[in-house]
């Protein structure tokens, strides 16, 4: 049986009025690729990085299997964000040994480590490139190398193929792949249920800041009656997405007033609201 | 060397490495300041002076209306670069009335015109010109020095004829000695006096403005680029983060000040080969003391700035909150220039700003006063305190993980 390594126990997020996630419980445990699926503003981002310790819960916890807070032990996490966050002006190599620097990581550890992903990615020859010139594709690989760099016992991916393109989505897909196989952990964000069910041992889709529904593909078919995952999914989120409540302080009233003063009409018609 | 503080320095060095990267701040915050003063003493001095010289090597046209100019006043207005033309006087009223000369004098027929008329003891007379044209005020200081010299010696032969010495009649008060010599300051103390009512200005709004651009570019930045969110996610606390920006800032800002004095003293020394300026007598304590006011200020200033970038969402944000801010050091910074420092009361020393660009004014003027020291000490402490506390508090907002991209 598999060991857990992380548990989130019944965890609410709220922005101001806004509530991202309402009561999420799961657990990840170990060598798992999990695929987190929703649509925009499902939540999936916010469940992410509350799981990376970026955010604090509203209540609920995030703990490992040691019972240590997610916060306390985020050397023990890879993390990608959607945006990969890599320098322009440093190389992708020192974009990667920042991170392992700041890990606590000898740089010969890293190196080692990175090199060894580097051949499987096809990145070995960019490492010492600025990463300004970088595509899409050699950005979010680099981002992967540096999320890998430290050892990990998990690796959080926030949409890691968007915006690649066929060869470099599937490139990622391989080495994730990879990971799952040799006992690696992995928790996966996209809202493409093709590449969940290519990549992903385990899905979990979230609507409207809910898990609704966890298991794997053929169990999530199994729990619908549908035929396929497609319409699995459909048939777990036909609900409306939920408005969005706004907590509106005096000033944003005023910024707003003064937007809206030059915001053309719509033609034809009253403004759209 | 523990984790903490490695994890800071960390940080801090890479900032400084993609900092250094970039030309177009290096050339910006380091070389500028460094020129700034050089360029200003120096180079300018001799533009001016070789605008002179140009200005000297000209011939003006200078039309003189007069019915019975002197001869002797002609001799010497045309030894002094002046080309004159005569022309008798017909104007009967005013003499300083342009009427029916303003077109010539707009055009630049002529420089400047001079009228003369005597009523046998008396000459009036008036010099028209153009203010805003070079040439024509270079005629009427050229004809008014010919003709305030004709004036002296007329006085000194009208009171020879009169049986009296010009000397003893023009000058019954006489300063014994040279003047220099009755002043007890030194001319170190002078140079410090005069140089405390620019440097403490120039270094605060330096300070200031030097650390904008840094503290936008690591903070609203990397919010703007997304590099923040990868960074949140690490093993770092928010304040080790916080602490290794404002170390590579400082840093930064520190250099260009550096950079500053050290061309403001080169031109110092530059100058010091002049009677113009010397270079000020400061004792090591006032050395020290000046270090510290800056250091106290930095600290501040960064956190401060640090603190509201933060706050904004992109780089065009901060940049509308920080430019604006810079006031917030410049009014006071005009403000303490105007401050009678004899006799001062020592709340001043307390306001924030204020109190360290007082210490300064003091401190190049080697001044001491230990009730000031103590309480621009403290008070910059805590304002510093405060200011880092305001920026810690900016650094653990969850919304900074948020990107407008």
């Amino acid at each position: 049986m598999q060991a857990e390594l992380l548990r989130v126990e019944h965890v609410t997020k709220s922005f101001g009025h806004i509530e991202a996630l309402n009561n999420v419980s799961l657990s990840i445990k170990e060598g798992e690729i999990v695929g987190l699926v929703g649509s925009n503003g499902a939540g999936k981002t916010t469940l992410l990085r509350l799981l990376a310790g970026v955010y604090k819960p509203s209540t609920g916890a995030v703990v490992l299997s040691d019972g240590s807070k997610v916060e306390d032990a985020r050397h023990r996490l890879g993390v990608v964000p959607e945006s990969t966050g890599l320098y322009s002006r440093l190389t992708a190599w020192e974009n990667i040994r920042y991170h392992s620097r700041l890990y606590g990581i000898p740089d010969k550890e890293a190196w080692a480590r990175t090199r060894f992903f580097a051949q499987r990615l096809d990145m070995e020859e960019s490492l010492g490139r600025h990463t300004k010139g970088f595509s899409r594709g050699m950005r979010q690989k680099t981002a992967l190398l540096r999320a890998l760099a430290h050892a990990p016992d998990i690796l959080l991916l926030d949409e890691p193929t968007a915006g690649l393109d066929v060869t470099s989505a599937r490139t990622v897909r391989s080495l994730v792949h990879q990971l799952g196989q040799t006992g690696g952990t992995v928790v996966y964000s996209t809202h493409q249920l093709a590449e969940a069910e290519a990549v992903c041992s385990r899905i979990i889709i979230i609507h409207n800041g809910e898990v609704r529904a966890d298991g794997t593909p053929e169990g999530l078919l199994e729990q619908t009656s549908t035929a396929n995952l497609e319409e699995a999914y459909v048939s777990l989120t036909t609900d409306k997405a939920r408005t969005r409540m706004t907590s509106e302080k005096p000033l944003s009233k005023i910024a707003g007033w003064w937007q809206k003063l030059f915001t053309p009409k719509m033609p034809g018609g009253d403004e759209s609201e | 060397m523990s984790n903490s503080f490695r994890r800071i320095t960390t940080i801090s060095k890479k900032e400084l490495v993609e900092f250094a990267r970039d030309w177009r701040t290096i050339f910006a915050l380091l070389i500028i300041p460094l020129l700034m003063f050089p360029l200003l003493f120096i180079i300018f001095p001799l533009l001016l002076a070789s605008e002179a010289a140009e200005l000297d090597a000209i011939q003006v046209q200078v039309v003189v209306q007069s019915n019975d100019f002197p001869s002797n006043l002609s001799e010497e207005l045309n030894g002094s670069g002046i080309n004159l033309v005569y022309e008798p006087l017909s104007f009967e009223g005013n003499l300083s009335s342009p009427i029916g000369e303003e077109e010539r004098l707009r055009n630049g027929n002529v420089d400047a015109i001079l009228r003369m008329r005597s009523n046998g003891t008396v000459w009036d007379y008036a010099l028209l010109h153009m203010s805003t044209s070079e040439r024509s005020q270079e005629a009427r200081t050229r004809t008014l020095t010919v003709l305030f010299e004709w004036e002296e010696n007329e006085t000194e032969r009208r009171l020879v004829v009169a049986g009296l010495d010009p000397d003893d009649t023009l000058h019954p008060l006489n300063w014994d000695g040279p003047i220099s010599n009755s002043d007890v300051a030194t001319s170190g103390e002078q140079a410090g006096m005069m140089l405390s009512l620019f440097i403490p200005l120039v270094l605060s709004v330096w300070t200031f403005s030097s650390a904008i651009q840094p503290s936008i570019d690591m903070t609203a930045g990397e919010r703007e680029r997304g590099t923040l969110e990868a960074l949140l996610g690490l093993p770092c606390s928010r304040n080790e983060l916080l602490f290794g920006k404002w170390l590579a800032v400082a840093t930064i800002t520190g250099i260009g000040v550096m950079l500053q004095l050290i061309g403001l003293l080169f031109a110092i020394g530059y100058l010091a080969t002049s009677d113009f300026l010397t270079i000020p007598t400061l004792s090591v304590p006032s050395i020290v003391f000046i270090g510290i006011a800056i250091l106290l200020f930095a600290i501040m200033v960064v956190a401060f700035e640090l603190a509201l970038a933060m706050r904004a969402h992109s780089v065009k944000e901060a940049g509308s909150i920080l430019g604006p801010a810079l006031l917030l050091i410049l009014f006071p910074a005009l403000f303490t220039q105007v401050i009678n420092l004899d006799g001062i009361e020592t709340f001043w020393f307390s306001i924030p700003v204020v109190n360290v660009l007082l210490a300064l004014r003091e401190l190049l003027m080697d001044r001491f006063v230990v009730e000031h020291i103590l309480t621009w000490i403290v008070s910059s402490g805590f304002y510093a305190i405060v200011a880092a506390l305001y920026a810690a508090r900016q650094f653990k907002r969850e919304d900074i993980v948020t990107s407008l991209s």
